[in-house]
């Protein structure tokens, strides 16, 4: 209790920053698809960062305008949690942790845990962004695909781009097992 | 009340962004308009664990295997960070009551996420208040001296985080490979601070590897640092610099690797804590990564460009900087 108060004197008089660093499990597009209860394309409506009720700590609330889903469905309007975020004077980071902006598009793979909000599968790895490239919409960071031998992933490798969105849903739909 | 404290606590920060500084991958914040690189300022730092015990972990267990961790660390002998363990605690890791915590906690949420080490930072000065650690209890661990099929290595993903609790951001010194059927796993690291893990059952990551070390001892220089050099330069694509390329010094004569990154504008980068020597410097894409496990989201990283290498050999000089490296590369 004397640490706490301690630290807290300490702190007001001196403010502080909170980040954080992850080591993950590496995932490629078919798992990451084969792990999401859903799958949706969309625009960020808004993004609201608030106080866990547990843990003392800032979460984040995305909303998302879904204009379509790949797999499964939670309504045209979705909202789902990611770690850290902005409240107020305070940010919390979480390195490695997804972050959103108004506006921005992107294609969002869901896990679930009633009754708890949704989150992203695979944390960083199931987020992908859809962003405008020379010849129409793209898909970036490149997508890890299945391979059907084992293929060690080459950095630089031409192959190596952002798919074309069409493309990238095409192949996403598929690994799901949702194509329509 | 506990938590009323805390909450209290939290309003009373004002948070920097953590951005890596010049000069090697790690975590710095902004205090006054400048960067300030995080790292411990009083020796050793003390850090507690908690009694909470998982299926084939005891609490016993796990004190055991951070123990050896954290003493991996402090066995770099060109680093002066050193460690002690302050006992057990009953409060979880992740409150903000000014211990540096350790321990299990279960967020099936984090569904691929095993471990991680979350900072309370003095934002006035960049020093280090109190840095705690969570290892996710929703995944199988083993503290076996060979590994268990199966189970993830505590001790090896410990060592991972406590890099981060010392101040280090990732490395970009792996490679991965995609799997017949599904799957990707690591092929090879040259960095425990590389952010994806071994399969589970492997104990690869027990033992640092040069780039843990050059960075380590850049962030805490001891007495043998000071015959340590860097290699410094600049990226750039049709005349510009780039921003996130990564950066690898190779040894030929011990096969260990050092890297870092671009990371300015200008396309600068600075790898120090040098063995002196000659190195093979090769400069790639992070085209194979999460970027948001490297950099603010908000940095624009180029991937698209070729590998490429310097038009000679670089020579780290005792105590000194090579001079500055140029280096184009082009689109793919």
């Amino acid at each position: 209790m004397r640490t706490t108060s301690v630290l807290v004197c300490l702190l007001l008089i001196a403010p502080a920053a909170p980040a954080r660093a992850t080591v993950v499990v590496p995932a490629d597009l078919g798992e990451l698809a084969r792990d999401a209860i859903a799958i949706a394309r969309g625009r960020v409506a808004a993004v609201n960062a608030q106080w866990t009720d547990d843990r003392g700590t800032i979460e984040t609330i995305v909303t998302l305008d879904v204009e379509s889903y790949l797999k499964g469905s939670f309504g045209s309007v979705l909202r789902f949690r990611v770690p850290g975020g902005e409240l107020g004077r305070f940010r919390s980071i979480v390195v490695g942790a997804p972050e959103f902006v108004v506006d921005q598009r992107v294609v969002v793979f869901l896990g679930a845990r009633a009754p708890a909000m949704p989150f992203i599968v695979g944390f960083n790895q199931g987020v992908f962004r859809v962003v405008a490239g020379e010849s129409g919409w793209i898909v970036t960071p490149p997508a890890n695909l299945p391979a059907v031998a084992n293929v060690r992933v080459v950095r630089g490798d031409a192959a190596r781009r952002p798919l074309p969105l069409a493309d990238f849903e095409l192949r996403v739909r598929t690994l799901a097992g949702s194509s329509r | 009340m506990r938590r009323r404290a805390s909450v209290a606590l939290l309003l009373a920060l004002v948070v920097a962004q953590a951005n890596p500084a010049l000069a090697y991958l790690k975590f710095g914040t902004t205090v006054g308009g400048r960067q300030v690189t995080l790292k411990w300022s009083q020796m050793p730092v003390r850090y507690f664990v908690t009694n909470v015990s998982v299926p084939g972990v005891s609490a016993d267990d796990f004190q055991a295997a951070v123990g050896r961790a954290f003493a991996t660390w402090h066995a770099v002998e060109t680093a002066s960070i050193s460690y002690q363990l302050g006992g057990a605690t009953n409060a979880a890791p992740g409150r903000d009551d000014g211990l540096s915590t350790l321990g299990f906690v279960s967020r099936p949420d984090l569904d691929r996420v095993l471990a991680s080490t979350s900072f309370l930072v003095d934002a006035a000065t960049g020093a280090l208040v109190e840095s705690d650690i969570f290892f996710n209890a929703a995944f199988p661990w083993s503290v076996a001296s060979g590994g268990e099929a199966n189970r993830f290595d505590l001790e090896s993903i410990a060592l991972h985080e406590i890099g981060h609790f010392s101040g280090l951001g990732h490395s970009a010194l792996g490679e991965t490979e995609l799997r017949a059927g599904g799957g990707r796993t690591v092929l090879a690291a040259e960095a425990v601070m590389f952010p994806i893990a071994f399969a589970p059952g492997s104990t690869a990551g027990r033992r640092l590897k040069a780039d843990d070390i050059a960075g380590i001892s850049d962030l805490y220089p001891a007495g043998g640092a000071q015959a340590l050099g860097s290699i410094s330069g600049r990226v750039t694509k049709n005349g510009a610099g780039i921003f996130g390329a990564h950066v690898v010094a190779f040894d030929p004569a011990t096969g260990s690797m050092v890297a870092n990154f671009t990371l300015n504008a200008n396309g600068q980068f600075s790898i120090g804590g040098l063995s002196p020597g000659p190195r093979i410097v090769r400069v790639e894409p992070l085209d194979d990564a999460d970027l948001d496990g490297f950099f603010d989201p908000s940095r624009q990283v180029d991937l698209d460009f070729r590998v490429a290498f310097p038009d000679r050999v670089v020579i780290v000089p005792r105590g000194g900087d090579s001079g500055e490296i140029a280096i184009a590369v082009v689109a793919k």
